[in-house]
């Protein structure tokens, strides 16, 4: 078996100190190979997005390992980590500077990381994911939801990294476009071969992207499990068998049907 | 036949804006007995300034005409401001998406549902106390008497909309208007909160406009499903029958989910068809 792509030892993070103290991910570990999808699954306050944030270096590691490429991640995180490693937030109304347009946020990573050819870079980045050029000197207030968030994970893209980390890319979106943005990653993923980390309380989304997924609670791994599982319903666990149970839709077993009358 | 508790023909909502007028709510007209009515519609669909209208909600520059607009047989667009005023929040309560946005932070839980209580029925305080602890414990509050005197800011997400829907119920509305009353919590705790919305609904017979971006939710949740598209009702089936949904936009809204059942890739879109709007 190759190395994993990342690597992730009993991870640990502790925000605060004394009485103030949270642990809010407790021991974590998960591998995840080169080209592949990882999901991770829980209720807010599970510790899901620490881990990512953890990783990029937005949370502090308390205690374990990261390894990415092989290699145990520098504190601070140097320039070649963000090369490898790039992040999409949640909700793409607040992670876009309201006041660059498209071309200065995509130039931004270019300039930082002294690249060379911004110009045709970034009609590249926009063409890769699927808006044309005539996008590329506009504010994000000219922008739907959707498109927003097609620009931040060009922005991610635009280094070529090898791993996305994706926090909840699609839950501020509306059901149609949830699908072209999943598709979107679907694409590119395939296409240039990226290794992806999703964080969503959504298990159905998670089941489409990834594989594999860790399933979290309070901090902790609960179980680690593979998309097939989920589908065929599957769940050795209790806590996973009712987000399983809770994606199916609301349901009235335990409650008395409601006396219906008739208009 | 009865008489419907809500009447609404002909809603439109208007705002006359610097760069144009624009029609966030386009002719919907429906009519609502005790029962679950789901409103499901994409963002700017206008499902929500369809139940902020029948309150009279609309933010200032929106205007509302309606052919009609009546709640049990009162007419919403004549009456006085005072009637209104008995009305929202008394006879018609509406839940918000956000309780962190809706509940007043600098007063506890128990004195905000007192203070809704006390706005529309003649009691005195320890009546009021009494029916405010009853109250969230309806709501299955694990220890009403400690979340009485609890801040929002110190109740968690699914505990501040518990505290939200008890504070609507308080009064016995005969109408529930709820705005994306589960979008801001997780999927566990919305299936609590739906529960208990569920159990009061029916207990108290109730009718409620639940308002959604959610369709697989709403159809388990509701009777009677409207879906809207651009200011407009595109179609309104029976919850049960959503399978066979007629209208392109509604099978496209369906069809675009991922599903733990089936894993179809890459996911169909939806081709918005300008003749929709019409």
């Amino acid at each position: 078996m190759t190395d994993p792509m990342l690597d992730i030892q009993n991870l640990k993070v502790v925000f605060g100190t004394g009485r103030l103290r949270v642990e809010a991910v407790k021991d974590v570990s998960f591998q995840v190979e080169a080209g592949a999808a990882y999901g991770l699954v829980g209720e807010s306050g599970s510790g899901k997005s620490t881990v990512l944030r953890a990783i990029c270096g937005l949370a502090p590691v308390s205690g374990g390992r990261v390894f990415v490429d092989g290699r145990d991640v520098p504190t601070p995180r140097d320039k070649a980590f963000y090369r490898t490693v790039q992040m999409v937030f949640q909700d793409p109304y607040a992670s876009l500077h309201p006041r660059h347009t498209v071309d200065r946020t995509l130039s931004e990573p270019l300039a930082i990381h002294r690249e060379k050819d911004a110009e045709t870079r970034i009609l590249q980045a926009l063409r890769e994911v699927g808006l044309g050029p005539s996008f590329r000197f506009r504010y994000p207030h000219q922008l739907s939801g959707g498109q927003r968030q097609r620009i931040a994970i060009a922005r991610a893209l635009i280094l070529r990294p090898k791993v996305l980390l994706l926090d909840e890319p699609t839950s501020a979106l509306d059901a149609s476009v949830q699908a072209e943005i999943l598709n979107l990653l679907d694409d590119l993923r395939r296409k240039m071969g990226l290794t992806y980390i999703l964080v969503s309380h959504d298990l159905a989304v998670v089941a489409h992207l990834c594989e594999r997924l860790l399933v979290m609670r309070h901090g902790e791994a609960v179980e680690e499990t593979t998309a097939a599982a989920l589908r065929s319903g599957q769940a050795s666990n209790e806590y996973t068998q009712s987000l399983i149970d809770a994606s199916r839709g609301y349901s009235r077993e335990a409650v008395q049907p409601p006396p219906a009358i008739a208009v | 036949m009865t008489k419907p508790l809500l009447d609404v023909e002909d809603l439109r909502v208007r705002f006359h804006l610097r760069t144009g007028t624009v029609e966030a709510v386009r002719g919907v007209s429906f009519q609502l007995g005790r029962e679950r009515l789901g409103i499901v519609g994409e963002s700017g669909s206008g499902k929500s300034q369809t139940g902020r209208a029948i309150l009279g909600l609309t933010p200032p520059p929106g205007e509302i005409t309606a052919k009609r607009l009546a709640f049990d047989g009162i007419d919403l667009q004549t009456a006085s401001r005072r009637t209104l005023r008995d009305l929202r929040g008394g006879r018609i309560s509406m839940v918000m998406q956000d309780p962190k946005y809706s509940l007043n932070p600098v007063m506890t839980i128990g004195e905000q549902i007192i203070e809704a209580y006390r706005a529309h029925k003649r009691a005195g305080k320890a009546e009021a106390r009494d029916k405010a602890l009853a109250m969230l414990e309806a709501v299955k509050m694990r220890d009403p008497g400690r979340v009485f005197s609890l801040y929002p800011h110190e109740v968690s997400g699914g505990m501040g909309q518990r505290a939200m829907i008890a504070m609507m119920l308080v009064t016995d509305p005969d109408l529930l208007i709820a705005d994306e009353p589960t979008s801001a919590l997780d999927v566990t705790v919305s299936m609590e909160v739906l529960r208990i919305l569920d159990e009061l609904v029916s207990e108290r017979g109730m009718g409620l406009i639940f308002i959604s971006h959610d369709l697989k939710l709403v159809s388990s949740f509701c009777n009677r499903v409207l879906v809207m598209y651009a200011g407009r009702v595109v179609e309104e089936l029976e919850a049960r029958h959503l399978r066979d949904a007629k209208h392109p936009y509604t099978q496209g809204l369906m069809r675009c989910l991922p599903t733990l059942a089936n894993d179809v890739r890459p996911l169909p879109t939806l081709d918005r068809d300008p003749s929709w709007a019409q």
